[in-house]
């Protein structure tokens, strides 16, 4: 089992390294992506073999570690590779989404450059092996060195085109963002080994450091999971190919912060008042960014603040003090969201636009990928069957149980909201008038139409796989019809109905969006954090670099002239004349003759 | 291999080198480079030689060499290797190579640069491995002062806007020429030689033994005034070399007038001399006053972090930001020294050991812009990854490293030092090293984006491209040490942490000691 998990590591790993530094390999960029491809889908073979023997054998966990850093002779640190319940599930989505993915941008990424293309794969590759590295982490340094590791991965390819202005700055401020939570994180961890001498998951620390651990932690799973006030850089993240969208920034990347909750509960648990917080900042994160993407036009961008918006499910669940939700919701989301970015992503290849406007009536010209498209919009939209429907019902249930009514009820108007804007974007892409750009539109070729339909077949029977990652902690799970399920059901059903006869049928217009749309599309979120760092920082770091310039070093200059200066006046005594110097000497001599006169 | 001298000649092949070069006609410029290489090779070879022999079970000073200098004072060539020298002669070899096949196109009277280069590192490699302490000051010297021809020849002018409080000295002093940065360097390091010279005399005075050696006087006790003088004036003298605030002005000044391998060597290797001798002079040998004084070194330390980030952010040079940086960076090797702590000890050793590698990358790049640009302004640039791909990527490496991304070697040392910090007295220190840690990302990655990414005015740069033969050398080595020694870093840490374990404990049973006759408890 061990050598397996290893093998899902380091093919990929070699994969990358050979795409690094064998150009030739790389020029080659069809040779490189499916090489490349081939090699996601054996680490996924192996992922998943894993996870059946952990899962379903029932095989006991294991863990391989060695040190990685040394003190006092003693080595600490460890890092390797810890295979359980959770690692062995969350290994296996990863690793199915990647290698969808990989196969998928064979075709997508198929008119780009060769060298670019081989570029391109290297860092999917690298990506795989980083959060690899996340996930099988026996200890929370490991998992930050994966962490670090996958946002690296997310700078680099957000910046695929990195001769678009707009796209190097998505990718810095992405950086810049995430890195900025992650001092939390670092400090989190460094908290936790000052206050039990591990940074072991396993043993909650004592006192005040059982709160200001996780909640240092938390900062971090805020940058990386895009909660609210942090969740900036996501959809600027867009700005990076569709299926790296699919991949980092919907299905498995920002996955990370919920995953490390999860990994790290023993530590949240300890701290009921972080939990709280957890519940009501997901909430909160859930319902901006439904409203959010309500106004949207662009068709990642939608799905980029649906992203930030099922994420807060998922961290608002695991306010609740339990586990399974939150951690089955991730699963879930990661298949149909995954689905949802690479339909876009074929969209957006056949009428070369994001705008769903200038799609329009796809539904005609592209059926099949249109058809995958709304299975993964109606399991987003929790239609009961779907697979959405089940993480989110059991999601609902848990924080009714935890008596969070407060975030319970912000979630529930929240699935009403997503069925609503994923129902306008389906109704106006594929349906409606044909816009301007679709009327050469084409089905997208089947190497990308397959890991769809894999990804499609997911979304929809998905939802029954919820017993089998209960095992992840040795539960069980059946689903029950209950009144909030029936509820939320209910909500999400109006969303769409309203959405199908304001966006479809267009039976009634009433409802215009205008006011809303100002108000967001201005950026509050955006424009605090952007004052902060042009009224803050910048400033800061400028007044910073003049001082040093012209205060501390004009001081060392001030002291070099002084001696100059008193060079100079000294110098003076020595003009070269022979008559200065014997008046020196005559007066010398008359003074040492006064002292001796007066002295003797 | 006991009987082989191998610390001796580590230390003798660049001075060899450089002497022979006297004899080889300056029109044959091939031999002048091969003669530097192989001078430097033999000294990478010992490096790597003396790295495997050294046995972190063994006693802490190995590969001993004793000869006889000046017996009358107590002066003698007393060599040997501690943890720290280890990883530290590996770095400067490496370094030294690397500058030497970095600046393999020069043509101006490169002669004459290569002598003046391989004296240069001599003198860093004699203080590494010199266990007298008149041996290591004049190694020391040995080191500082060639930096002053290699930058008033070799450097490069640039113009500083006038304004401030002190705007009359400008014109006085030619502020931003390469002769004033070579001076302020130089007189700067000097000034601080001064007290270093002063605290040596000191000790050797106060303990009246008649001899250097840094054994011996090390394991004297010191009284307690003398101690509280001497540790700030070896902090400050070494310090300055060190990049310390505010003494560090000497540094953006003169790595960005030096040429590329002197800025190099001066920013990866030199400043490390300061470090290593506050560490290895300052606290080992005067350890009440250094733990006196520690606080103090601390709170200027964690200044230095981001007062050198913040400097760095508003630069516009991009030697100059490159500059700064070093002095940020050096900041994270001085408040790992003064937490006192085990891993704030490892830590600092491996930031002067990771600091050396990025800051050596990141000068041999910034050489390698500015020879194919012409240009410096980081502004006027962009889109520079069309033509110089390789370059991009050797640059994102480096400040990778800088900002401390796991898998490279950057990130182990601020790790460790970041966690000495917090279990060290002051925790607080921690949140300013990762603070400064974050604004390093803010600018290295919006230099590389400016420089590199996006559409360019390229029609301006006609001659940029890729590195070529020579130069090529010296990237891929530095950014496959900065991987290998990010991803396995106890390559060299064991060897760290068994010098610094037991120069801890050294200062623990001096100061425990000391309270004990005093009757008061620590």
């Amino acid at each position: 089992m061990l050598i397996l998990a290893l093998t899902s590591l380091l093919a990929p790993l070699l994969c990358f390294a050979l795409l690094a530094v064998v150009e030739p390999l790389r020029r080659r960029g069809r040779l490189a992506g499916r090489l490349s491809a081939l090699v996601a889908v054996s680490s996924f073979a192996a992922a998943a073999r894993v996870a059946w023997m952990v899962l379903v054998d029932g095989a006991d966990p294991v863990t391989w570690t060695v040190h990685w850093l040394v003190h006092e002779g003693q080595g600490f640190a460890p890092v390797g590779i810890h295979i359980d319940g959770i690692s062995a599930s969350m290994l296996a989505v990863v690793t199915l989404v990647a290698a969808c993915v990989q196969v998928y941008s064979l075709g997508y990424m198929a008119d780009e450059p060769p060298a670019a293309q081989g570029r391109y794969f290297a860092w999917h590759s690298l990506f795989i092996v980083a959060m690899g590295l996340l996930v099988l982490a026996p200890d929370l340094l490991q998992l930050f060195l994966g962490w670090e590791l996958v946002g690296l991965c997310s700078y680099l390819l957000i910046g695929f085109y990195w001769r678009k202005p707009s796209a190097g700055k998505a990718a810095v401020k992405a950086f810049w963002v995430t890195k900025f939570a992650d001092m939390g994180l670092l400090l989190g961890i460094i908290a936790l080994f000052g206050a039990t001498g591990t940074m072991s998951w396993e043993h909650p620390p004592a006192g005040i450091w059982a709160l200001v651990v996780p909640a240092l932690l938390f900062v971090g799973v805020m940058g990386k999971s895009a909660q609210v006030p942090l969740h900036i850089w996501l959809p600027d993240a867009m700005e990076g190919p569709t299926p790296v969208s699919a991949l980092l920034h919907a299905a498995t990347m920002v996955a990370a912060g919920v995953f490390l909750v999860v990994r790290a509960y023993p530590l949240f648990e300890a701290a009921p008042a972080m939990l709280t917080f957890m519940a009501w900042l997901g909430a909160i994160t859930a319902l901006v960014a439904a409203v959010t993407a309500v106004v949207q036009d662009d068709i990642k961008k939608v799905l980029a603040y649906s992203t930030c918006s099922q994420l807060g499910y998922m961290v608002a669940a695991l306010g609740s003090g339990h586990l399974m939700g939150g951690y089955f919701h991730l699963t879930t989301h990661a298949f149909f969201k995954a689905l949802l970015f690479l339909g876009a992503g074929a969209a957006i290849h056949a009428v070369h636009s994001n705008s769903i406007f200038d799609m329009g009536g796809l539904w005609r010209k592209t059926p099949v990928g249109a058809a995958l498209f709304i299975v993964g919009a109606l399991a987003l939209a929790g239609v009961p069957g779907f697979a959405g429907f089940f993480s989110k019902d059991l999601i609902l249930e848990e924080l009714l149980h935890a008596g969070h009514l407060g975030p319970l009820l912000l979630l529930v108007v929240s699935a009403g909201l997503t069925a609503f804007y994923m129902t306008r974007v389906v109704a106006i892409a594929f349906f409606g008038e044909p816009g301007a750009r679709a009327a050469h539109a084409h089905e997208a070729p089947w190497i990308m139409l397959a890991p769809m339909a894999l990804l499609g077949m997911l979304a929809l029977v998905g939802g029954f796989g919820g017993g089998l990652l209960a095992e992840a902690w040795g539960q069980e799970y059946h689903f029950a019809v209950t009144p909030v399920g029936v509820v939320t059901t209910l909500f999400g059903l109006a969303g769409i109905g309203v959405g199908v006869v304001r966006y479809g049928t267009r039976t009634w217009t009433g409802l215009t969006l205008d006011g809303l749309r100002g108000f967001i599309l201005s950026g509050p979120v955006d424009r605090f954090w952007d004052s902060a760092w042009r009224r803050g920082l910048l400033p800061v770091a400028r007044m910073v670099g003049w001082f040093d310039r012209y205060v501390v070093d004009g001081l060392m200059n001030l002291v070099a002239v002084a001696v100059l200066k008193l060079g100079a006046g000294v110098r003076r005594l020595q003009t070269g004349r022979a008559q200065d110097y014997v008046f020196a000497v005559v007066v010398g001599a008359l003074l040492f003759l006064a002292y001796g006169v007066v002295g003797g | 291999m006991t009987g082989f001298p191998l610390l001796s000649t580590i230390v003798a092949a660049p001075f060899l080198a450089a002497f022979l070069l006297f004899f080889v006609p300056a029109t044959s410029r091939a031999t002048t480079r091969i003669i530097a290489v192989a001078g430097t090779l033999v000294s990478l070879a010992g490096s790597i030689g003396v790295a495997a022999l050294y046995d972190p079970a063994g006693p802490i000073y190995q590969l001993r060499e004793k000869y006889p200098l000046v017996p009358s004072l107590g002066i003698h060539l007393d060599l040997g290797v501690d943890g720290w020298g280890v990883s530290l002669l590996l770095l400067t070899s490496i370094i030294i190579c690397a500058g030497v096949f970095a600046t393999w196109t020069m043509q101006e009277r490169d002669q004459e640069f290569y002598i003046l280069l391989l004296a240069l590192v001599g003198g860093v490699f004699g203080v590494f491995v010199s266990l007298d302490l008149f041996v290591f000051f004049l190694f020391y010297e040995i080191a500082v002062l060639p930096m002053y021809l290699l930058i008033g020849v070799w450097g490069s002018s640039k113009k500083v806007a006038e304004a401030g409080p002190f705007r009359w000295i400008f014109r006085l002093l030619d502020i931003g020429g390469k002769e004033y940065a070579a001076m302020k360097l130089t007189l700067m390091l000097l000034a601080g030689s001064a007290f270093i010279l002063v605290g040596v005399l000191a000790m050797y005075k106060a303990a009246g033994l008649d001899t250097f050696s840094m054994e011996a006087l090390g394991a004297v006790d010191y009284p307690r005034s003398l101690q509280m003088w001497a540790f700030p004036a070896l902090w400050l003298g070494f310090g300055t070399l060190a990049g310390v605030f505010p003494f560090h002005t000497w540094s953006p000044d003169g790595h960005a007038s030096a040429p590329t391998a002197v800025s190099m060597l001066h920013a990866g290797v030199l400043m490390k001399l300061g470090a290593f001798g506050v560490m290895r002079v300052g606290f080992v040998m005067l350890p009440e006053g250094a733990q006196a004084w520690a606080a103090l070194v601390g709170v200027v330390a964690a200044i230095n972090i981001v007062y050198g980030a913040l400097s760095a952010m508003r630069q516009t040079d991009l030697k100059y930001i490159i500059a700064y940086s070093s002095v940020s960076h050096m900041g994270v090797v001085m408040l790992g020294a003064a937490t006192l702590t085990i891993d704030g000890w490892n830590g600092a050793v491996y930031q002067m050991f990771a600091h050396g590698l990025m800051t050596g990358l990141f000068f041999a790049l910034v050489g390698l812009v500015y020879e194919r640009a012409h240009d410096r302004e980081i502004f006027h640039m962009g889109g520079f990854a069309r033509a110089m791909p390789a370059v991009a990527v050797f640059f994102t490496i480096a400040g990778l490293s800088s900002l401390g991304m796991p898998g490279l070697a950057g990130f182990v040392a601020e790790f460790l030092v970041f966690l000495g910090a917090w279990r060290g007295p002051f925790p607080w220190w921690a949140v300013a090293g990762i603070f400064g840690a974050w604004v390093t990302a803010v600018y290295v990655l919006r230099a590389a984006r400016q420089i590199f990414w996006g559409e360019g005015p390229s029609d301006r740069y006609p001659d940029l491209s890729d590195p070529r033969g020579p130069e090529w050398v010296a990237l891929v080595a530095l950014a496959a040490c900065l991987v290998v020694f990010g991803v396995a870093p106890r390559l060299i840490l064991d060897g760290i942490d068994d010098a610094s374990a037991d120069y801890l404990q050294q200062i623990e049973a001096a100061v425990a000691a000391t309270a004990d006759a005093s009757g008061v408890r620590p």
